[in-house]
């Protein structure tokens, strides 16, 4: 069963088409990747399933009911993690949850309850007196789930959750998106960072221009750039690396520079290896390492979309 | 419904959460109404304080008037000499002095009118009081010496007789109310400022809301857009309607200043005035991207608006242009309400300003809500 179906989906700003009829669904129990660089559609896409952008046209159905026709069902089974903390600083851990969990119609000891499970669920139980403006960055971004899941919603959208915070707190965080999923939550996952996103998610969706240009599992999509390779060479020094002079190469397709390794997709069927390290060694680049990747999601994107998902 | 009491609570607990609300929202209307208390309060009811030098010696007659003088209601006696007399005047330790000069007793004994002179610092209308009661009394006991014809012992027996009687008086204290008046109506003034500065507070934190992204989630919950922002108003309407009474049960039960308009008619007008200023503060919420921006609005068109309509001086200063202008501004339409209230008009027959008062609250809301409405974009929140 879908609990997500989107179709023919298209929202205009004046002259400017931020979504473009885009078709989608999400099945029940999926962690499902939504990914894309900035402008892509992806948060413009959110916000109408959310409800909070009007649809310019196209169809947007939450367990097999019209949102626009349904908008209190649908809020009542969507929880929103926005990438930006929504959350009230001059108020308790207890009392944001509460506040938050109280505008979908619970109330007293019910209210109680659920409050409490939520704040134990992101581990800040032994906090819920304290004001978040004494919280750490990963502690915020908890009360901020915490604030999402209380009503128990049956979608839970996560615009980059773990943006700007230390690694343990990331791990809870994506400890606990996978003990939502295995309570029955299906999760909508956005992330610039392709490995949580490659590691979490069962089904993956790529947007960019407000089109869905890929869509399925991590296999799935691998699948799609048989014809491409991936070289990574670690170099000692980053300075006399001619980007532009690889680029000319026969077969490559992309390049770039990361941590002093330079990153090559290249067609498959060429065999350019030694012309790449010629070039180098041309340009006096100290080799300390060659390999060839399999492809993975990063690859994918790239080759899709020509950009880097954090462009 | 329950969402929108579930808004206002929420807003409710986290505004008197902080000290500084209780301040804005209580403390500075009630300075307000304590200045206009120090500017206007000084003159009204004290008894006048009279320095008396009596250059004639130890006459009974003048011993007798200035007796008189004393038992006078509302008038406090210092014995005194012209040199201290003058000084003390000079430096505000007596309003008025009356000067016996020397032969005060054998003038009215021959029926002539006696040396005396009254010394003010502070015009006429301060002295006048104890000066006709005094010329009364000198009268009459000039008009015995004048029957008396020189015949001092005639002239005793006669003055003994009207002493006996005493000096019929019958005084009723009316009420200067002038004062009192001025007072209130400097203190609605000062109240419908801060009215006004508390409702834009209030309203901004719609921006507020969006500056932090709790709209978002707010707005992601079955709470819509219209009822967040009627809760607002709501919330700020109980709270100005709290400033109200709070401000006018100090004013009348504490300070004791009773404004000659009914409670509840004058809280009725203050209340339709409250819903002007919520219409107004949307206005400027509803034209600013953020709320720093509504903030400087606030201040640009608060302050200088309620500066023209008279809200901290009285308007009867200004040029008579600006006194025109003030009649498009609410303030001056309300503030108008008190004095005719004040005057004796009934609340049914100011039905004119009431509807103008109304009418720039509907009119700042109607703005407001189109101006909302035409914004697509979900930063700028509806």
């Amino acid at each position: 069963m879908n609990v997500l179906e989107i179709r023919n989906l298209t929202k205009k700003f004046d002259d400017f088409i931020a979504v473009d009829n885009m078709n989608l669904s999400v099945r029940e129990g999926e962690i499902f990747g939504f990914l894309g660089a900035n402008g892509a559609g992806k948060s413009t896409t959110i916000n109408m399933v959310s409800s909070l952008l009007r649809t310019t046209k196209g169809e947007i159905e939450l367990l097999g009911r019209n949102i626009a026709k349904h908008p209190k069902f649908a809020k009542s089974n969507i929880g929103i993690v926005p990438q930006d903390l929504a959350i009230y600083e001059e108020m308790t851990a207890y009392e944001n949850v509460s506040f938050f969990a109280g505008l979908y119609g619970l109330r007293g000891s019910e209210l109680k309850e659920r409050t409490i499970e939520a704040l134990d669920f992101v581990g800040l139980g032994d906090k819920h007196k304290s004001l978040p403006k004494n919280f750490s960055g990963g502690m915020k971004r908890r009360l901020n789930i915490a604030c999402a899941i209380a009503h128990r919603p049956k979608l839970i959208i996560m615009d980059e959750p773990t943006v700007g915070i230390d690694p343990q707190s990331r791990n809870y965080i994506l400890n606990s998106v996978r003990k939502l999923n295995r309570m029955g939550c299906t999760i909508i996952y956005t992330s610039h960072y392709m490995e949580e996103v490659e590691e979490l998610c069962t089904r993956i969706a790529i947007v960019d221009h407000g089109k869905i240009i890929a869509e399925g599992s991590k296999e799935q999509l691998k699948s799609i750039i048989t014809d491409t390779k991936e070289i990574w060479i670690a170099v000692k020094s980053e300075g006399a690396v001619d980007l532009e002079s690889l680029k000319r190469l026969q077969g490559v397709t992309a390049v770039r520079l990361e941590d002093q390794t330079i990153k090559i997709n290249s067609k498959a069927e060429i065999n350019n290896l030694n012309w790449i390290i010629q070039q180098l060694i041309k340009d006096q680049v100290e080799i300390r390492s060659v390999e060839e990747q399999a492809p993975n999601l990063e690859t994918v994107f790239l080759t899709l979309t020509g950009r880097n998902l954090r462009d | 419904m329950k969402n929108m009491l579930w808004l206002i609570r929420n807003t409710l607990r986290s505004t008197f959460r902080k000290k500084s609300s209780w301040i804005i929202y209580f403390a500075l209307p009630l300075a307000g109404v304590i200045l206009s208390m120090l500017i206007y309060g000084n003159t009204n009811g004290a008894d006048l304080r009279v320095g008396i030098v009596n250059q004639d010696g130890d006459r009974p007659v003048t011993a007798d008037a200035i007796r008189f003088v004393e038992e006078l209601g509302h008038v406090k006696v210092t014995m005194t000499d012209e040199a201290s007399l003058n000084k003390e005047i000079a430096a505000g330790n007596l309003d008025s002095g009356i000067v016996f000069g020397a032969g005060y007793e054998a003038a009215v004994r021959e029926g002539r009118q006696p040396d005396i002179r009254i010394v003010s610092a502070k015009g006429a209308q301060v002295t006048a009081y104890a000066k006709a009661m005094l010329d009364g009394y000198v009268g009459n006991v000039a008009a015995i010496g004048q029957a008396a014809k020189g015949d001092a012992a005639k002239f005793d027996a006669v003055y003994a007789e009207y002493k006996k009687n005493g000096f019929k008086m019958d005084s009723d204290s009316l009420k200067d109310t002038s004062n009192v008046k001025s007072m209130t109506y400097q203190s609605i003034g000062f109240l419908l400022m801060f009215m006004m500065f508390s409702a834009s507070n209030m309203t901004e934190l719609i921006l507020k809301e969006k500056e932090n992204r709790t709209f978002l989630r707010l707005l992601a919950s079955p709470v819509s857009a219209r009822t967040y922002v009627l809760s607002n108003v709501l919330f700020t309407a109980f709270i100005l309607l709290l400033q109200i009474v709070f401000t006018l049960v100090v004013m009348r039960y504490v300070l004791k200043i009773d404004s000659g308009v009914p409670f509840a008619v004058l809280l009725a007008s203050l209340f339709l005035f409250s819903l002007a200023a919520i219409g107004l503060s949307l206005l400027l919420v509803a034209f600013s991207k953020n709320s720093r921006s509504a903030g400087a609005l606030q201040t640009l068109v608060v302050t200088p608006t309620c500066l023209l309509s008279g809200c901290t001086f009285p308007p009867e200063i200004m040029p008579d242009t600006i006194q025109k202008i003030a009649s498009f501004l609410p303030q001056s339409w309300l503030l108008d309400t008190v004095t005719e209230l004040q005057s004796g008009r009934t609340f049914g027959s100011l039905y004119l300003n009431l509807a103008i008062l109304v009418g720039f609250a509907a009119a700042f809301s109607l703005i407001a809500v189109y101006r909302f409405s035409r914004n697509n974009d979900v930063r700028q929140f509806i």
